[in-house]
């Protein structure tokens, strides 16, 4: 299958026509996020804690709202997370202000009031391996015990070890525990062990899945740093495209990237993702795929350039273009199979990064043809070697 | 075939063998991160502060002394700042004494008349080294209570070379709350002779201590409280001890410290004394033999036994404690104090089940990902295909076998910096191709295309590369955390499909080219 054989499409002729399209998607853009939307900023960025809750029960976003603001935790940000039927919910909460620690003991405690979830012996759904294999050494079910202390009244070994790493393994596996039949079930539980739990310890109506504080003074350093990377990886990337082309196809990329940034930029905060650290890797992916591929259309214009200097930039552009589309199109199209299949099927934790790359490669590819060789273009006839002529002759006339 | 062909595949064959090798078995030679196997990251901030200000007080407090031995007995001082203080009550003729003997004794300091006080800075360079060693020593503690914990490979490190942050990650840890506390805490321990009531036992409020007293303390005395507990550990009410002011021995003089069991079977902390301390505790306890003895911990008492009988370099610390509090307080003893108090600036906790998840669904889109950009090169470049094919492989084999050579850690973004390498990988072979069937329509041979086509790709399947490699310097550079985890596998895929494209696929042309003499048509 071959795509463009000995295409002749004219790119440049309407280049004025895309570049009012782009300037009309980077007004948007710029509406969206000054304006309209605003950057969703996660909590790497703004600070704050972010919790990943399971529960026994369906629950109502609703309900978890209100739970949370009555703890005194206003502002929270509180959507159900993974797939249907899992009972799982994201709560985000801004910096609580004059600490670095986050509202986390605040937000769990309230949830234990609301839902009930207080009571004597330890929470399986809660506590570490330690305390479960503390709580079974002390009640000792099996008489495990004698003869593990010593002369010396030194214990130094753990008994009922085997039995917390078996429950702490089930709760990873499932999340949550929801029935103590599954406990007993486990190989390494024997009947007294599993009686000795169910009388004195208790299966909680919510486990903490992940729990993430990000303090203000990291939050702004990371912000910091997020921008320095692009803005510094933008700024490499011209100075090398600059040194192995000409500065008219540096400039050319470089409005090229911009643009892709921006306007993927302004649909992710319209899709209403949210800027985090794995948001700023796939800007910088982004930045790295669209410079690519304008690059691919420089070498050819510069081999191209090579053999005839004589015919008008414009002209070698749209032949070089149209040598490279078939490429162009191919890879495009092979990257947004792999991103986009992680776009719908690679979970929560990946979308949104696989939205920016779908975004980004399609803007990208876009860029490469209609804005990165026009803009060189442009920059040729406003500072190139005619123009430059043109101008000493205006002066020297004007004499 | 020709001998540089076979030389060739033997290379070839040798990359790809080194890297399957070590990337082999998979599971055990690549290291997760904690976003994908669970686990618990903190940055902690040492507030070195609070190292300056105590080194402040002490020699503040020395020089302080020193010129009153010195007969200036009007000198007193105050601290301005945590690195500055001033000395007062020094008239204007003694000023010099002064200088004389900060010179002395206070070497790493400053000082300078002030009207009628003399003004101390600690030196730059001083309060730098103070600093640091406050951070050292705090890595150092940290260490210690992390290890006694008994988390496997945890990661504890300063945050750069300089600074005052320290990161600890340790993988698999589900109950951070713990380990928090356990980081931070001070745990100072004291052991004091009760002076009332005299057997230790402890008195209901502090208004009965009082009225023993007459209403007004002794000055070598004090009041301290302590919990009651009931057997469940919970706090039913609060008991008051009046003791001496002078420790007889402190968490200092301790040697080790140890979990156990008591007598009845209940938690208790066995003790070690140094040589010093055994002797100084062995005096006092021979000497008060049925007075009480407080067990003060971070200011209250965990319990006030009676003194039975001389006890020289070891003990018990007792006090209705849970297993897991006597495992947490002997680490705490054992490791030291912190030099400094401890922030947490960041903590990121994730449960080894929303890791699976990820990595599951993950792994099901890339290898969609890779199924169809297969199945659309064999589509696009027919038997060619075969190249994209091996480049695939390739990337993968060879992204795998760097990341468990070079250990680094596999992370959320890494898996989908592996996925976008799929996607690009066969970039480089696109260009080649798309040269090649250029070639042949201007007419050439197959050979002569194969030549030409990878001449003349040759410039942009390098710069196509180098641009993005720059990208993924910059991310690891500037990164933090997973973002550099992605730069590396990014970085490790251009490479590895540089070299597919390069040099495997070319070898998989000639190869075709010197089965036969003359090869008319290639599937491309």
């Amino acid at each position: 299958m071959e795509f463009f054989r000995d295409s002749k499409i004219q790119f440049m002729k309407y280049r004025k026509y895309w570049m009012i399209l782009s300037l009309v998607l980077l007004l948007v853009s710029a509406i969206v996020v000054f304006g309209a939307r605003r950057l969703n900023l996660g909590i790497d960025f703004a600070g704050g804690t972010q919790l990943t809750l399971k529960f026994s029960e369906p629950i109502e976003v609703d309900r978890l709202r209100d739970i949370v603001a009555d703890a005194g935790v206003p502002d929270a940000v509180i959507q159900s997370f993974g797939v249907a039927g899992a009972n799982e919910a994201l709560i985000k909460t801004p910096i609580v202000e004059g600490s670095e620690e986050g509202s986390q003991g605040l937000v769990v405690s309230a949830l234990d009031a609301a839902l009930d979830n207080s009571g004597a012996g330890p929470d399986l759904n809660r506590v570490g391996r330690e305390v479960v294999e503390s709580f079974l050494t002390s009640r000792d079910p099996d008489a495990r015990l004698p003869g593990l202390a010593d002369s010396t009244g030194l214990v130094d070994q753990a008994p009922y070890g085997p039995i917390a790493d078996a429950i702490l393994e089930l709760r990873r596996e499932q999340g949550l525990i929801t029935d103590w039949a599954s406990i007993s079930a486990l190989a390494e539980v024997t009947p007294e062990s599993a009686e000795a739990l169910e009388s004195g310890a208790r299966l909680g109506k919510f486990s903490v899945l992940g729990a993430e504080n990000v303090g203000p003074q990291i939050g702004s350093e990371l912000r910091r740093k997020g921008l320095l990377a692009i803005v510094s990886s933008m700024i490499g990337m011209l100075i090398y495209i600059w040194f192995r082309f000409e500065l008219r196809f540096g400039v050319g990329a470089l409005v090229a990237v911009l643009h892709d940034v921006f306007i993927t930029v302004g649909l992710y905060a319209l899709a209403g993702f949210e800027f985090n650290l794995t948001t700023i890797a796939a800007f910088l992916t982004l930045v790295g795929y669209s410079v690519n591929d304008s690059v691919v259309v420089f070498d050819r214009v510069r081999e191209n350039l090579r053999r005839s200097r004589s015919r008008p930039l414009e002209e070698t552009m749209n032949r070089s273009l149209n040598q490279t589309l078939s490429r162009t199109v191919l890879t495009s199209g092979t990257t947004l199979l792999v991103v986009g299949s992680i776009l719908f099927l690679g979970g929560d934790v990946l979308r949104g990064f696989a939205f920016i790359l779908t975004i980004g490669v399609i803007v990208g590819t876009y860029s490469s043809i209609y804005v990165a060789s026009p803009f060189a273009l442009l920059w040729e006839t406003l500072f190139g070697r005619g123009a430059r002529g043109r101008r000493r002759e205006a002066r020297a006339a004007s004499r | 075939m020709k001998r540089g062909l076979l030389w060739k595949g033997v290379i070839i064959g040798l990359v790809v063998l080194v890297g399957a090798l070590s990337a082999y078995p998979l599971g055990e030679k690549i290291s997760l991160g904690l976003d994908l196997r669970g686990g618990t990251y903190l940055v902690l901030q040492v507030e070195t502060e609070d190292a300056l200000r105590a080194e402040t007080d002490k020699d503040l407090a020395r020089l302080v002394q020193e010129l009153q031995d010195k007969g200036l007995e009007t000198a007193s001082g105050t601290r301005t700042s945590s690195t500055a203080f001033d000395i007062l009550g020094v008239g204007a003729d003694r000023a010099a004494d002064v200088s004389t003997e900060a010179a002395e004794f206070l070497p790493g300091w400053d000082y300078q008349r002030r009207d009628d006080a003399v003004a101390f800075e600690m030196k730059a360079q001083n309060a730098n080294l103070i600093a640091n060693q406050s951070v050292k020593q705090a890595l150092e503690t940290i260490r210690n209570r992390v290890d006694a914990f008994g988390v496997s490979e945890p990661v504890i490190q300063r945050q750069g070379l300089e600074g005052n942050r320290i990161v600890v990650q340790l993988p698999g840890v589900d109950d951070p709350e713990r380990v928090k506390k356990l980081i931070k805490n001070t745990a100072f321990l004291d052991f004091r002779l009760v002076a009332y009531p005299p057997d230790g036992r402890g008195a209901p409020s502090r208004e009965e201590i009082l009225g023993n007293y007459g209403g007004r303390l002794p000055d070598d005395v004090e009041i301290v409280s302590g919990p009651i507990r009931d057997s469940e550990g919970n706090v039913v009410a609060e008991q008051y001890y009046a003791v001496e002011k002078v420790s007889v021995i402190t968490g200092r003089d301790l040697k080790d410290a140890r979990p156990g069991l008591g007598d009845f079977n209940q938690p208790i902390v066995n003790f070690f004394l140094t040589h010093e301390g055994g002797q100084r505790f062995g005096d006092v306890t021979g000497a008060n033999i049925g007075r009480g003895l407080a067990i003060v911990l971070d200011g209250k008492v965990r319990s006030a036994p009676t003194i039975r009988a001389q006890i020289r370099d070891s003990g018990i610390i007792e006090g209705s404690f849970t297993r897991q509090e006597v495992e947490d307080l002997s680490t705490v003893l054992k490791s030291g104090a912190l030099p400094a108090a401890i922030t947490y600036l960041e903590e990121r906790t994730v449960g080894p089940s929303l890791g699976q998840d990820s990595i599951d669904q993950g792994l099901k889109a890339g290898l969609l990902g890779m199924a169809l950009v297969v199945l659309t090169m064999f589509l696009v470049y027919k038997l060619s295909g075969v190249n994209a094919v091996v480049a695939l492989a390739m990337n993968i084999v060879l992204i795998f076998g760097a990341l468990a050579y070079f250990g680094a850690t596999l992370t959320l973004p890494g898996i989908a910096g592996i996925a976008l390498t799929i996607g690009m990988a066969v970039d480089a072979n696109v260009l080649v191709f798309e040269r090649i069937r250029e070639e042949l329509r201007h007419g050439r041979t197959v050979k002569s295309a194969i030549d030409a086509g990878f001449g003349k790709a040759l410039s942009s399947v390098l710069d196509a590369n180098i641009t993005t490699l720059l990208a993924a310097l910059f991310l690891f550079q500037f990164g933090t955390g997973p973002i550099r985890g992605f730069a590396v596998t990014l970085s490790i895929g251009i490479f590895a499909s540089l070299f597919s494209a390069i040099f495997v696929s070319r070898w998989l042309f000639d190869m075709i080219l010197s089965r036969r003499r003359r090869v008319d048509r290639l599937s491309i």
